[in-house]
């Protein structure tokens, strides 16, 4: 095994956090209250380096609540809390971390590994500790630091177990261990979460998947949870309790069948990301004035740790319909009943007041602020809904982020600003949008509030002066997600939320949106078994994309001995494979057609193979998940993949019988009717009448579709055509010719008078011969019937009424379904 | 029914203040009614014996939208009882009506994302409706150089690449657009080089349809819908690579990853690559003063032209909401690649002769055209507009197929099809 050194985006990182180096920041200033249990009279510290661990790392542990109950000055080695000489404690604790890379100091390592931390999460005492460190090494924060990239155990793919699909295999052994011990808190109506002790089976096997671990049964959560944390554990006896929790698990894994790779299939080496992950967190994040710091990275109880290192911790606790999210992040449902059929409040994470007046102390005194999180929006409907607020009640608050449909919104109570009234973001910009998002509010008395998304700054202009944080008081509480009084809830999940006591500028924005969120690793491909380099890899950044995916982007290749390079090595098709099989959904690499030449290898660095990034769908947790790639060629081996055949179409299901008529729609009644009368469509007053109606006339054939309002429409037509038809003499003479329409009412439909309007109207409007039109002599009949009503009144009708009783008849036939239906 | 609802409409209106209008207007509003009634009854039960007479008058009324003359009809009864059933749809074809009203309305929804019926004329339905009367290889109405204006010698406003007018006055003259239209080269009057030209896909009424605002892929979803008859649903393939997905596709919508991978990535695997053709294409417009878009102009960055935020030729929609998931794809230039001819999709009859990749809108085009559900797509939609129903049965589905291969076999003529759909339809 060979590692080198691995300087990933260091250069250009580095490049940039160099532009941003000249930005004066102010060390925080000492938030400790531990002076009330320890109080320092030993020898002042001997240099600046001393004074800084004291005030970076030794007033903070010293507590006997914290590290000084054992490592004080007569406590056991190392003494790195002495309380009575800081100088000793500094050279005590010289041997114990590592400033140039806090995170692997053993301190913290120590610590992480299991050895009394003093919160519920080992995680956040090992964030908090790595704090401490990195703060007396200086300003290590907002600078990348090199990923060492070394060679993982090699395995090939397709031994890892994976789950079953059913759950009989689980319900025959650890079932029933669960039911029996678990059950009193963990069957879904106890106290606690998680129902992996659910009467019902599946929901038991569905909560029990992340906790088991088939290839290290004694790696499994269940396990470790009796054994290490000795939670729960039976007959007082927590070693026997972990043994027996062990071999139902193993009993499990040895009813399972490995699954085999197609050995047809060009593969890779294996990879789990948990076991083999190299961590590929870089750092670059400033956070030099962070004062609450949640990353949500302990993914199980009801506390999301505060892991600023600033005292005292503003923890806050988890309520109501609220779940973790697989790669850090916690989700905020709405209320609403859960399984069991209890009402559960919308979800919320509230701090104390007491804790949260932290803020009001820190905030006050610098004057601004920053407040950033990662979040990813339920909807983009939601109103009124409270992302991060610090504050009392819906209408008395210090400050709060919110989302009202697409626009973050900012509310905050400054001598210039009124604490109820937004400063948001356009709705038209539409920067608000349900995805993962990077939000930044930042307040300083010179420019007053700006939102940054992403990253980059709204440019939405604060209305208000710049103003001083005198007023805020200091009883209210922090919470994400919803109000204090619970009545105002957002939808969604919150991935990371730090608050700063100074407002970032936006280089350092933009700087922490490109560090991203969650934890990142690289997965280190070993295909020296394919092609005639040594120790070489095709090395992807892996993250846990949220609970249900995995993100992989920016594969390289690469090999871990410096002293050779690839030479002409087709490279084509890569696709990612997932406990035995290639992922159905996400193969971004699957046309990627490359060549791994010196030409583009840089030894250490390797050869980018793409800037794509995708995502696969998480099947049994990070713990378990087994990664392989398949290659359509890489060198000399190939696998020819080939499409099956189109399955035959199915006959489509006939519909049922339809009408063998129809209506005619808007444009064909209004032809028809120029048609018929000769009065053309451009006629003014047919125009303006066809332009009113004209989508009231129908739109579609469908006769089943027709409704009172379309003959309404119809018959204004009608009359509209008909009436510009009698009104010119020259074509209603066409039309009816040998009709006197001087004659009156009472005279002009006699002897054959009526017959000289019906003639025409019977073959211009309806046609002759037609067997699918109604027969002459009842519509005869019918316009007979209709002009002897209309002429009743005899002698005493107007002058107009013949030609009003000839364009009635003709509007009679002109509306009716003899134009209507084709 | 209609009955009694106007006569209560004639009695409220009697109620009021009767003016001499009104009350001639009450007595027609009876007259009309009555006459509906009986018409209606009679009409739908005299049908059942549909002679070559009453065949002739349904033909013509299908596919010219209006009542024969009766020398017209007498002429299509004789074609029809004679066995040329055929002729008798192509007589009734000469009727300008077809092309005002029938192929106006047939053509109007595609051009608009409501898909409404209810639009003023424009250069895409002018479009369509030369294509057809010309008797054109109607697979051009998506890659072709070419546009229907109205006859010069009419005296309109000029054909103009920023409003509408010359077509609306154009069919608000009332002349006919069987006689009035003439085919000229769309990139001489829109302003495109030739090779950016693509039939109506860069027709300005598309254009203000479906590439303003937005990131263009409303161009591709509907060219999809109107010309393939497919809606995206319809052809989500979820194993497709997702590699050319934009940058603008939420990976996580609501934060919740499963939707893209079970749904989102469906559609735009496909698409995305695809739509990729239109990089070039966008729709200017004033949006605080034209919301609407009907004073703006189609816009292409031809050769050397470069967009400010792209830094190429490619529209800065492209870019947008970049940081949605970084990892997506930053599109280069208008290379599209049809992923569909891998999948399920193989089933929409992609034309083997034709590489299945390419540059700009108009090759993407001819890969649509040219595609099998392309044509069934012309041909059930002349079905339905004949017919007056979906293709429902099994005699239909197969009325469809033979034509589809006539359409295919007789240079794409979509007059055929619309004669064939008359005479199937005709009754018996």
């Amino acid at each position: 095994m060979s590692s080198l050194k691995f300087a990933l985006a260091v250069t250009a990182l580095a490049l940039l956090l160099s532009a941003c180096g000249g930005e004066s920041t102010e060390q925080l200033p000492n938030t400790s209250q531990n002076s009330g249990t320890v109080t320092y009279n030993g020898p002042a510290p001997s240099t600046d380096d001393v004074a800084t661990f004291k005030r970076t790392v030794w007033d903070n542990l010293v507590t006997q609540d914290k590290c000084g109950a054992c490592h004080g000055a007569n406590g056991q080695a190392p003494t790195f809390v002495n309380e009575q000489d800081v100088n000793l404690a500094y050279a005590q604790a010289n041997s114990i971390v590592n400033l140039s890379d806090p995170s692997q100091s053993a301190m913290v390592t120590k610590v992480a590994g299991g050895h009394n931390c003093w919160l519920q999460s080992t995680s956040a005492c090992v964030d908090i500790l790595t704090t401490y460190i990195s703060n007396w090494a200086g300003d290590s924060e907002g600078s990348a630091k090199t990923v060492e990239l070394s060679a993982p155990t090699i395995k090939d793919p397709g031994a890892t177990l994976a789950f079953p699909a059913d759950s009989a295999d689980f319900s025959a052994t650890v079932y029933p261990i669960l039911t029996t011990y678990c059950s009193d808190c963990h069957a879904g109506s106890g106290p606690a979460p998680y129902p992996f002790a659910s009467p019902d089976e599946a929901t038991a096997y569905s909560e029990s998947k992340s906790r088991m671990n088939l290839g290290t049964p004694s790696a499994s959560r269940f396990v470790e949870k009796l054994r290490a944390e000795l939670h729960g554990c039976w007959d007082d006896d927590c070693t026997m309790s972990a043994d027996m929790m062990e071999m139902a698990i193993s009993d499990f894994a040895g009813l399972q069948d490995s699954q085999p790779v197609d050995p047809t299939m060009v593969a890779s080496k294996a990879l789990n990301l948990t076991a083999d992950g190299l961590l590929a967190n870089s750092g670059g994040r400033f956070e030099d004035n962070v004062i609450a710091l949640y990353e949500f990275k302990f993914g199980e109880g009801q506390t999301a740790f505060d892991t600023s290192g600033v005292s005292p911790a503003l923890d806050l606790t988890l309520s109501g319909n609220t779940d973790w999210v697989g790669g850090w992040g916690i989700d905020l449902g709405p209320a609403g009943e859960n399984e069991q059929g209890f009402m559960v409040p919308a979800g919320k994470a509230q701090g104390s007041t007491t804790a949260s007046r932290k803020l009001h102390t820190l905030l006050t005194a610098s004057g601004e602020y920053s407040i950033e999180a990662w979040v990813a929006p339920g909807n983009i409907t939601q109103e009124d809904a409270r992302i991060v607020t610090y504050s009392g009640s819906s209408t008395t608050r210090n400050v709060t982020l919110g989302q009202s449909l697409q626009r973050y919104e900012v509310l905050h109570r400054s001598t210039t600003s009124d604490q109820n009234t937004p400063f948001a973001t356009q709705d038209a910009d539409m920067l608000l949008q349900a995805t993962l998002q990077h939000v930044v509010v930042n307040y300083t008395p010179t420019t007053g509030r700006q939102i940054f998304v992403n990253g980059v700054p709204t440019d939405d202009v604060d209305p208000n002066d710049g103003g001083l944080l005198t007023e805020w008081d200091d009883s209210f509480a922090l919470v994400l997600g919803n109000e204090t009084d619970g009545n105002s809830p957002w939808q969604g999940a919150i991935r990371m939320v730090a608050i700063h006591n100074r407002a970032l500028t936006p280089e350092q924005v933009q700087a922490n949106f490109e560090v991203g969120v969650g934890q990142k690793f690289y997965l280190l491909f070993g295909v020296s078994h394919l092609i005639d380099v040594p120790e070489s890899f095709i090395v992807f950044e892996v993250s846990q994309f949220d609970s249900y995916a995995y993100r992989f982007t920016s594969p390289f290749f690469i090999s871990l001995d410096d002293s050779v390079e690839p030479s002409s090595i087709p490279l084509r098709g890569i696709r990612l494979g997932i406990n035995g099989k290639e992922a159905t959904v996400g193969q971004a690499w699957a046309n990627l057609d490359v060549v791994l030449d010196s030409g583009s290898y840089e030894p250490g660095t390797g050869q980018p193979l793409s800037s794509l990034g995708t995502i696969i769908a998480l099947e049994n947790g990070p713990e378990n998940d087994e990664f392989f790639l398949t290659f359509d060629q890489l060198g000399s081996n190939n696998f020819a993949r080939s499409e099956p055949s189109l399955p035959p179409q199915p006959e489509p299901a006939d519909l049922p019988p339809s009408s063998e008529i129809g209506l005619k729609t808007f444009d064909e009644i209004n032809e028809s009717m120029s048609r018929m009368t000769g009065v053309p469509t451009t006629n003014q007053a047919v125009f303006n009448t066809y332009t009113t109606v004209k989508q009231q006339l129908p739109t579609v054939e469908t006769i089943q579709g027709f409704l009172s309002s379309h003959q309404m429409a119809v018959t204004q037509m009608a009359i509209q055509y008909c009436d510009a038809l009698v009104a010119n003499s020259q074509l209603r003479d066409q039309m009816f010719p040998g009709f006197d329409f001087s004659a009156p009412a009472s005279t002009a439909f006699d002897h054959g008078g009526k017959s000289l309007v019906t003639g025409p109207l019977l073959s211009r409007f309806v046609g002759s011969n037609l067997a699918s039109q109604p027969g002459d002599s009842e519509i005869e009949t019918e316009l007979s019937e209709l002009m002897d009503r209309l002429t009743s009144c005899g002698a005493g009708c107007e002058p107009d009424r013949t030609e009003t009783v000839v364009k009635a008849s003709c509007a009679a036939v002109l509306g009716s379904a003899t134009t209507l239906v084709q | 029914m209609s009955k009694g609802i106007n006569v209560r409409l004639l009695t409220i209106t009697e109620e009021k203040d009767m003016t001499g209008r009104n009350r001639i207007r009450s007595l027609i509003i009876k007259a009309c009614s009555t006459a509906v009634f009986v018409a209606l009854v009679s009409g739908q039960a005299g049908f059942a014996q549909a002679g070559p007479r009453e065949q002739a008058k349904r033909i013509h009324d299908r596919i010219a939208g209006v009542p024969p003359s009766s020398a017209v009809l007498d002429a299509m009864q004789s074609d029809i009882a004679s066995g040329r059933a055929l002729d008798a749809a192509f007589t009734a074809m000469d009727d300008s009506a077809f092309y005002d009203v029938t192929l106006k309305n047939f053509a109007a929804p595609w051009t608009n994302e409501a898909m409404s019926k209810f639009v003023p004329l424009n250069d895409y339905i002018a479009t369509v409706i030369g294509l057809v009367r010309d008797g054109e290889d109607f697979r051009k109405v998506l890659y072709d150089d070419v546009l229907y204006i109205g006859d010069p010698s009419l005296n309109l406003p000029n054909y103009s690449t920023s409003n509408n007018n010359h077509y609306e006055s154009l069919e608000n003259s009332g002349v006919s657009l069987k006689d009035n239209l003439e085919r000229v080269n769309q990139s001489t009057y829109a302003g495109l080089p030739p090779s950016a030209t693509a039939g109506v896909i860069t027709s300005r009424a598309s254009a203000r349809a479906f590439f303003s605002a937005g990131t263009n892929r409303a161009m591709f979803r509907f060219t999809l819908i109107n010309h393939m008859c497919n809606d995206l649903e319809q052809v989500a393939d979820v194993t497709l690579p997702p590699d050319r997905i934009r940058q603008d596709v939420s990976r996580s919508p609501g934060g919740d990853s499963r939707v893209f991978l079970n749904n989102c990535v469906g559609c735009h695997s496909g698409m995305d690559p695809m739509a990729q053709a239109f990089a070039y294409y966008d729709y200017e417009y004033d949006a605080n003063s034209d919301p609407d878009g009907e004073l703006g102009r189609l816009v292409y960055n031809a050769m050397g032209e470069t967009d400010p935020e792209t830094g190429s030729r490619v529209q800065a929609k492209y870019h947008i909401n970049a940081a949605t998931f970084e990892q997506g794809y930053v599109t280069p230039d208008d290379r599209w690649d049809n992923y569909w001819r891998q999948g399920a999709n193989r089933r929409l009859g992609w034309d083997p002769s034709l590489p299945g990749s390419g540059s700009g809108a108009k090759s993407l085009g001819m890969e649509f055209a040219h595609s099998a559900a392309f044509a069934e797509c012309q041909v059930k939609k002349v079905f339905e507009n004949v017919c007056l129903r979906p293709p429902s049965n099994s005699a239909d589905r197969s009325q469809v197929s033979s034509m589809v291969a006539s359409f295919e076999s007789q240079g794409h003529d979509l007059k055929q099809v619309f004669a064939e759909s008359a005479v199937y339809c005709m009754g018996e």
